[in-house]
């Protein structure tokens, strides 16, 4: 039996516009001997939800999307080639989920972000281990589906969010919420993989086509 | 060689460049950056634009809530400006509690819609001492390559022309408000103020829209913003090295001639938007 998995490649619902990685060298009280400390801070602007946010910074749920964005950078790049450095990745997202609810649904953001965030990573230079896709996906009426709208969101059924390396199929992280039974994890998970290598493709197309026009200019 | 150089003495640098009247990046001391306008591209927001000059980037998006008007102006409105530098647009700043820099553009946004009178707070009253609109523009800079006030003053303008707001009626029996989503309308925009920056090098020569690397060398900054019948609107001149009169006459004939650019861009962007 296989069901059909739809995988809506809906790019930039949400649109987190900028990424932005530094590197500060020198010491800081907490940097490590041996790697590198990478810090991540998200704050979403205050026109980007439906209600204007009050509290941009230091909210809950921007903590919590920080401290998950930073443990999926920390699998993904080598940190061990940057002793007693600190790498920033900040994420601003500016048009986000009109949200009716007061629990609002962000598997949406945090793929969004990931994403963002890669290609900033990649465009500071920073080495990583792999290229870092996300994805959301959900089960709604028997059917696995990739990249949930906010529509589909709020139907309440069971959400996934899969952050994938996708040379090596790792899954660097992978959260669910809501109810969902074992027999259908695998065909979520796959819809949400394959949606993620979808991304993958894309992004390299993307980061190759750059390099090229780079070196181009660069007169190489 | 031109690097090396650049790295140990800047500032040489640059004055062999305004000896020959122009700049590194190949402008003249009178010229503008490239600019670019894109309006209404955040649907989350009641109106949003997008401002680009040169490498500096800010978005404004503007939302609109209801208020109670001021005891002491029972049939006004609100304006609330708002400018954000975060840590991503540039590593001279740090996150948390906003810099010294974000404020005073603030305080500077919030002068400029006060004295230009680009709404009439009158517009936003709803219900005399019951009800009244609240705009919330939060400007928030995406990449600072210098000459922040000039693009925050012109994100906000296009947003606010962008702006769509319900009707609202109130209800005389339960005496809430009712909101028409279906029937929306634009602010009346009554002056565009546009600024134009200048920084001074040296004491006596004055450029016009600095570059991040510009300001850092600059001896003064002098912003001024005009409307289009020639009116000043605001003189943000922050300390920094003196000017002659004659000098200022010159920075006010300049901003008159980047008024009317913006001016054009500005029409011909909203003239080329679908209507919704």
């Amino acid at each position: 039996m296989s069901l059909p998995g739809h995988t809506k490649c809906r790019t930039e619902y949400i649109r987190p516009k900028t990424a932005l990685l530094r590197k500060i060298r020198g010491s800081r009280s907490r940097a490590l001997p041996d790697r590198a400390l990478v810090n991540c801070q998200y704050s979403s602007a205050t026109f980007s939800t439906g209600e204007r946010k009050r509290r941009p910074h230091g909210d809950r749920k921007s903590c919590e999307m920080g401290l998950q964005l930073r443990q999926t950078f920390e699998a993904a790049i080598l940190t061990q080639l940057h002793p007693r450095s600190q790498i920033d990745i900040y994420v601003q997202p500016l048009r986000g989920v009109v949200s009716l609810q007061v629990l609002q649904a962000d598997g949406g953001t945090y793929a969004a972000c990931v994403n963002a965030a890669t290609l900033a990573v990649l465009d500071a230079g920073i080495p990583m281990r792999d290229f870092v896709c996300a994805c959301s996906a959900g089960f709604v009426d028997g059917t696995a589906l990739a990249d949930l709208s906010h529509v589909e969101e709020a139907a309440g059924g069971p959400q996934l969010a899969l952050a994938l390396l996708p040379a090596s199929g790792q899954i660097a992280l992978l959260e669910m919420d809501a109810r969902l039974h074992e027999d259908h994890l695998e065909w979520v998970l796959e819809a949400a993989a394959q949606a993620a290598r979808d991304v993958h493709t894309l992004l390299d197309r993307v980061v190759r086509q750059h390099v090229h026009e780079a070196s181009i200019l660069l007169g190489d | 060689m031109a690097a090396g150089f650049k790295t140990v003495e800047p500032l040489e640098y640059y004055r062999r460049f305004l000896k020959e009247n122009c700049r590194p990046d190949g402008r003249e001391l009178g010229e503008f950056r490239t600019t670019t306008v894109n309006i209404g591209s955040i649907s989350t927001a009641d109106g949003s634009a997008l401002v680009k000059l040169g490498n500096t980037t800010v978005i404004c998006g503007v939302k609109a809530e209801f208020a109670v008007p001021p005891t002491d102006a029972p049939d006004k409105g609100y304006v609330v400006p708002n400018v954000d530098l975060p840590p991503l647009c540039s590593s001279r700043f740090r996150s948390g509690p906003p810099g010294e820099e974000a404020q005073v553009a603030s305080q500077f946004i919030a002068d400029v819609i006060e004295n230009s009178q680009i709404i009439q707070k009158e517009d936003l009253c709803i219900s005399s001492g019951k009800l009244a609109w609240v705009l919330y523009c939060d400007l928030i800079c995406l990449d600072y390559d210098g000459n922040i006030l000039d693009a925050c003053t012109f994100a906000l303008l296009a947003a606010l022309k962008n702006v769509q707001l319900p009707e609202v009626s109130i209800n005389e029996e339960t005496s809430l408000a009712e909101v028409n989503l279906k029937k929306k309308s634009f602010l009346n925009i009554r002056t565009h103020p546009v600024a134009t920056s200048f920084a001074v090098f040296d004491d006596t020569l004055l450029i016009v829209d600095p570059t991040g690397e510009e300001e850092r060398l600059a001896t003064g900054t002098l912003t001024v913003v005009m409307d289009e019948e020639g009116r000043l609107s605001c003189l943000h001149k922050p300390g920094g090295s003196g000017l002659t009169g004659a000098k200022l006459q010159d920075c006010m004939s300049r901003a008159v001639t980047r008024h009317k650019e913006v001016k054009t861009l500005m029409d011909e962007v909203i003239k080329s938007m679908k209507p919704k």
